[in-house]
């Protein structure tokens, strides 16, 4: 075998350009493979990671209700409906449901706010699910709540510079008389965060005298579920809405399944010009070398060393080519992200191109069978060469 | 034309996911103090105008580190916290009667002992105070320091006035017009300190930015004062 290996070596150096630029063509289409199975995966991951990033994707409040705090000021702190704590573990129980968190919003009028006074408003959420579920939350100062029944608050950064706060500040909600401290300040998400102060659910149950009762619950639904159909089924909840951002979802989903059959469209015609192009290489350089095989057998040499010998030459050129690509593809990684991020309408956040060992591995494996393949027809072809045709040929 | 079609739509989606995904941290600044209603709040203010011009400055854009540094040493502290920073976007209303200038409101948000206070203050063209206006104070004794009697106790001073007023001890240290300005309620003593707080340094800002440091020539650095 290490003769054969020696021998299709040395016949591949006699024809270094040809060689060198099937390698090449091999290479970049091994650069290709990988580059796009990278974006594929990394786009991929990063748009799942955004939908973990939307937190809930579904509101369910009580008919009527505002579901935020804006809503709630432009209605002048007034809409306010509950529903019964229980409707929590009822939603929970769905099984398109992956995580559900309580949220129970209170407003107060405060007469020291602008000229004629203001409403402030407080959500209450539940300390064990709410920071699970908004995990891409991050602080600038500070935690979440020390203890579900602390008389404690969150500030979203323009809630906090609103207030001027920090941690370790008094906190007053103005008309009830209550001051909560200060434990954390959230950076910027540019939501609706922002503007908000969390408080522990039981908290603002206890001090608004709402006892059990909520006004929303935030929904996150697993990723293969039916978005529409699951929306359908809470609407059939007694007196609820849903607010749900499932056109948001469905269009992440969409974009995932876009850009996989398009990266696999691509690679699939990456590969077939490979193969073309490997099948020619070899092809002609078994014709070029037509006496010399002739020779070859004539000395001896069964059909199935020829075979081997050409099979060879094809993997040696696929190897290298996919050694090539692969490094090609590592080094460039960054300059693609760039690249695709300049052409993608959105892109979401984290690295678009992850490139690691299994992906280089698959494609050093694709770029192997690729080679074995198209090496099959010029080896066949070899070694069905006859010593007394190559002879003649040679007279003629 | 189905293609167009689909491309708005998709266009309005990737607007949508964006907000609700991109990172935008870095599209926001500091929130300066403005007028809730400006059409509504200046009429209310300075009463006989008829027009007004808004102007943002910030201590970064107007002189950098060097004007924070002139501003704290005449304010007498540092500029503290998350908050107050070099960065701050400050609202001018330049108040005009037909094309005439008449004066001018500004407001500073400053840090109270249960939230935010906004301190805005109402002058002439020559800086002197011809009305105090908390639009925002968050306090148990909110409605005695938003009293109109509280308010009427800084009319007629000026940052002169103020100078020999120390923001850290609460105490004048000279002879100061802020002297004779009272708190209605002793418990009330770090929001009433904030408000005094708030209106010196809201003179400063006012003096650097628009009246060209006419009231840089009676300061006195901590330096100077204690050679």
């Amino acid at each position: 075998m290490i003769k054969i290996l020696k021998v299709a070596y040395k016949n591949l150096l006699r024809k270094k350009t040809r060689s060198g630029l099937t390698i090449i063509g091999i290479g970049l289409a091994a650069w290709v493979l990988v580059s796009l199975l990278g974006f594929n995966k990394g786009y991929e991951s990063s748009l799942n990671r955004d939908i973990d990033n939307l937190g809930f994707q579904m509101i369910v409040t009580a008919k009527g209700c505002p579901y935020e705090a804006a809503t709630l000021m432009l209605k002048g702190g007034t809409g306010l409906r509950y529903m019964p704590g229980s409707i929590t573990e009822q939603i929970a129980k769905e099984p398109e449901v992956e995580a559900v968190t309580s949220m129970l919003m209170q407003a107060v009028f405060d007469p020291n706010k602008g000229e004629s006074g203001g409403y402030s408003a407080y959500l209450g959420v539940d300390p064990a699910t709410f920071p699970q579920m908004k995990s891409f939350l991050e602080f600038k100062q500070g935690a979440w709540f020390t203890d579900p029944d602390a008389m404690e608050a969150v500030l979203g950064y323009e809630a906090a510079e609103l207030e001027q706060r920090e941690v370790g500040d008094l906190l007053l909600i103005a008309d009830k008389e209550v001051a909560v401290k200060v434990v954390g300040i959230l950076k910027r998400t540019g939501t609706q965060d922002d503007g908000t102060i969390f408080l522990p659910l039981r908290s603002v149950q206890k001090i608004f005298g709402a006892k059990d009762e909520l006004t929303g619950v935030g929904i996150k639904v697993k990723k293969e579920a039916d978005m529409p159909q699951f929306e359908e089924k809470m609407y059939k909840l007694p007196d609820v809405q849903v607010v749900s951002l499932s056109q948001v979802k469905q269009t992440i989903m969409t974009l995932v399944s876009t850009a996989k059959v398009m990266v696999f469209s691509i690679a699939l015609i990456a590969i077939l010009i490979s193969v073309v192009g490997v099948i020619n290489t070899i092809l002609m350089s078994v014709m070029e070398r037509f006496q010399e095989i002739g020779i070859l057998k004539s000395m001896g040499a069964t059909a199935w060393d020829v075979f081997t010998l050409i099979w060879v030459e094809t993997l040696i050129l696929c190897i290298s080519g996919g050694m090539i690509g692969a490094t090609l593809a590592l080094a460039t990684a960054k300059l693609t992200e760039v690249l695709v991020r300049q052409l993608l309408p959105y892109a979401p956040s984290g690295g678009l191109v992850q490139i690691d060992l299994s992906l280089i591995a698959l494609t050093l494996g694709v770029v192997i069978l690729i080679g074995l393949l198209s090496g099959v027809y010029p080896s066949w072809k070899a070694g069905r060469v006859r010593p007394l045709d190559a002879i003649r040929s040679q007279v003629e | 034309m189905l293609e167009i079609m689909i491309m708005k739509r998709l266009h309005f989606i990737f607007l949508v996911a964006g907000f609700f995904l991109i990172p935008v941290e870095q599209l926001f600044g500091a929130v300066g103090c403005d007028l809730n209603d400006p059409d509504r709040d200046v009429a209310r203010l300075f009463p006989g105008s008829t027009g007004f011009k808004t102007e943002y400055v910030a201590i970064d854009q107007k002189g950098g580190p060097e004007l924070l540094a002139q501003i704290e040493d005449r304010l007498g502290d540092t500029f503290k916290g998350l908050f107050e920073t070099i960065n701050v976007p400050y609202t001018l209303y330049e108040v005009f009667k037909g094309r005439e200038k008449i004066g001018y409101i500004h407001g500073v948000n400053e840090k109270g002992q249960y939230g935010g206070i906004q301190v805005f203050l109402v002058l002439d063209l020559e800086g002197v105070i011809k009305s105090f206006y908390f639009q925002k104070l968050t306090s148990r004794y909110g409605k005695q320091l938003r009293d109109q009697k509280f308010g009427e106790q800084f009319v007629g001073l000026t940052l002169k006035d103020f100078y020999n007023y120390d923001v850290n001890s609460g105490k004048a240290i000279g002879p100061s017009g802020v002297e004779n300005i009272k708190n209605p309620v002793p418990e009330a003593e770090p929001d009433f300190r904030a408000a005094l707080r708030g209106t010196k340094k809201n003179l400063i800002l006012v003096d650097e930015f628009i009246l060209g440091n006419k009231y840089l020539a009676y300061h006195q650095s901590r330096g100077e004062r204690n050679p």
